[in-house]
């Protein structure tokens, strides 16, 4: 079967189409999905790119359905994901508290649309909670926060190889901007970047007998006795602790002598990264600080940061403090002022952060 | 008919029609060029054979994000230029909100009539998808020129006929714009195999490009891709669109030789 990407290339394209060409790209065998605003494009092109290079697609009845799909798939020994944004990523919790449960290494892109809603097909960064801790558990999920085409392909790719290596589910949170937008970005076929694939595997119907061959394999997600679940949670607890120095990420822009230190994810950290620019022109010292993994938080490098002479910290978010609750809970303990910049709903250009630094200092 | 430069014939492609009446102008592509040639000296009037009555009726489809609402805008305010009455339509029906809306009051203040959802239009409207504009349906009975830029959601020119009276038009033009740096129309066989899917096409454009990173090279091997395209399809390769950044450099360029048409970018403010 053909390669659909071989080498590098060169391309213009949307946030959605990079998506899907990236899933292709990473040995992807179906994709799940229910249509919904902002990621519907993802779904098109997989749906027109797929057949071509004997990949599959099913579109269930709702996002439940969607999500189930995938962990059964990936049960079964498929690399699975699926796409969402919204009250779709609403839906879906409940599929990926059971992917947490038995450590199922789904993928799902969520393009952020405004809320509250199930209706709203607007941009917004409002779905930060719902993606790090959305679930009835302990939020063991891993979580990057894309800022443009090239991360989308980038960060699509390395989705499957975190979730089948570590077994846990993992999202891609892109927002309704990113899905939107045209931008030129390099596509390439992982092998060309060393980058090695993971074979998916099934989890069940392994061979050999059970009892003599090998152990039984327990796909649990009910547990009967309080003690077993505890014991559960705190051993799936200390497994995501010892992984979180290999996993987290994080940009830093002229951070080391920063007095003012702007934090903020996703696309509107390129904005951060403009009004420090122009901020330092100014001879204002900001600096910008963008944590790529949300879950796990790159709390660490944080503190360290904020320990080398930052005076003040200013949260930016398309959103109404929901980095902002992430920060209060990561960073707890930390004596550096907080002061936000919050609009839910709107696009956030270096302009608005520039105005909002000075009238800070 | 005075002789003109090459810009502004290339500017004009699409109306400098075989009709017999005059017209006189002076493009922004003739200043330019009378600049360049005669330093600051009296700027020269040209005389073009213009077939007054002749509207122009264009429709500008393509794949998504192929750049149909930039050339439209684009080809708008070019006609604008000599033509008093132009007005540019927004045709998409999935995202109605938010190809031109953003732009709307700055084409407007341009010169141009724009028929599209405004933010006041939108309230409440959400995910309403397939949602035409009945000043979008009933736009063929206004005077002067009309502009179609037929956003995603329908296939080809299948939009067109949400528009009362445009198939029959015998004015009307379905340009289709190609990017070959678009993996779904990267070659000759997936362009053409695209192409014939569509219900009409009248000609394709040359529309290739990496936003900011786009060089001559790139351009020309598009230009080399939808040529050849274009011969199987029979259909003719209507111009090549290039962001006016790159004016200097086309010009020196074996491209600059080839039918090409300056762009302004627009679409960067409109974020969708």
């Amino acid at each position: 079967m053909e390669k659909p990407v071989t080498g590098t290339k060169k391309v213009f394209m949307t946030g959605n189409e990079t998506v899907a060409w990236a899933a292709l790209a990473a040995d992807v065998d179906i994709m799940f999905g229910y249509p919904i605003t902002p990621q519907n494009e993802i779904m098109h092109y997989w749906t027109r790119l797929a057949p071509k290079y004997g990949r599959q697609f099913l579109q269930t009845e709702d996002e439940i359905s969607a999500g189930f799909t995938v962990c059964g798939a990936i049960i079964a020994g498929k690399k699975a994901f699926t796409a969402t944004a919204g009250p779709g990523n609403t839906l879906m919790q409940e599929p990926f508290s059971m992917a947490e449960a038995m450590r199922l290494p789904t993928v799902a892109i969520i393009q952020q649309r405004g809320g509250p809603s199930s209706g709203t097909v607007i941009y917004s960064q409002q779905e930060v909670t719902l993606t790090t801790y959305g679930g009835n558990g302990e939020g063991h999920r891993i979580v990057y926060s894309t800022a443009s085409n090239q991360e989308l392909y980038d960060y699509t790719i390395k989705a499957f190889n975190s979730a089948w290596k570590y077994r846990f589910p993992t999202f891609v949170l892109g927002d309704g901007y990113q899905a939107k937008m045209r931008e030129p970005l390099e596509i390439y076929d992982p092998a060309t970047k060393n980058i090695q694939m993971i074979k998916p595997a099934p989890m069940v119907g392994l061979p050999g007998q059970i009892g003599v061959d090998r152990e039984p394999q327990h796909l649990c997600n009910i547990y009967s006795l309080e003690e077993e679940l505890y014991e559960v949670v705190l051993r799936v607890q200390a497994e995501y602790e010892k992984i979180c120095p290999e996993l987290v990420e994080y940009e830093c822009r002229d951070c080391e002598d920063a007095e003012i230190l702007i934090v903020s994810h996703g696309v509107v950290s390129s904005s951060a990264e403009d009004a420090v620019i122009a901020l330092r022109a100014q001879g204002i010292k900001a600096g910008s600080f963008r944590p790529i993994t949300l879950r796990p938080f790159p709390d660490q490098k944080l503190r360290e940061i904020l320990a080398s002479g930052v005076k003040k910290m200013l949260v930016v978010e398309s959103a109404y403090g929901q980095l902002v609750r992430l920060l209060r809970q990561e960073m707890y303990g930390m004596t550096v002022p907080m002061e936000t910049l919050m609009m839910p709903g709107v696009g956030i250009i270096d302009a608005d952060i520039m105005s909002k630094v000075k009238s800070l200092i | 008919m005075a002789i003109m430069p090459r810009e502004s014939r290339l500017d004009l492609r699409g109306i400098f029609l075989s009709g017999e009446c005059s017209l006189t102008l002076q493009t922004a592509a003739v200043q330019r060029h009378s600049e360049a040639s005669s330093g600051s000296g009296p700027k020269k009037e040209v005389q073009l054979h213009l077939p007054e009555a002749v509207r122009v009726v264009e429709a500008f489809i393509g794949e998504y994000a192929s750049g149909k609402s930039e050339l439209a805008i684009n080809r708008a305010l070019e006609l604008r230029q000599i033509k008093e009455s132009v007005t540019l339509v927004d045709l998409d029906i999935v995202e109605p909100f938010y190809t031109l809306r953003p732009l709307r009051e700055l084409l407007q203040q341009k010169g141009l009539t724009v028929v599209a959802w405004g933010k006041e239009d939108a309230f409440g409207l959400g995910e309403t998808g397939s949602l035409v504009n009945p000043a979008a349906r009933w736009v063929m009975r206004r005077t002067g020129d009309i502009i179609m830029d037929v956003g995603y959601g329908v296939h080809g020119a299948a939009a067109l006929n949400l528009v009362e009276g445009a198939m029959e038009s015998p004015e009307l033009k379905v340009w289709t714009v190609i990017n070959v740096g678009r993996p779904m129309t990267s070659t000759v066989a997936d362009i053409v195999d695209y192409v014939r899917s569509l219900k009409r096409v009248d000609g394709l454009i040359n529309n290739t490009h990496l936003g900011d990173e786009t060089t001559i090279e790139f351009i020309q091997q598009g230009l080399k891709i939808i040529t050849e395209s274009a011969q199987i399809l029979g259909v003719p390769l209507v111009y090549t669109a290039v962001d006016e950044k790159l004016e200097k450099h086309v010009l020196a360029s074996a491209l600059g030789r080839s039918e090409v048409k300056f762009i302004h970018r627009y679409m960067p403010k409109a974020r969708w």
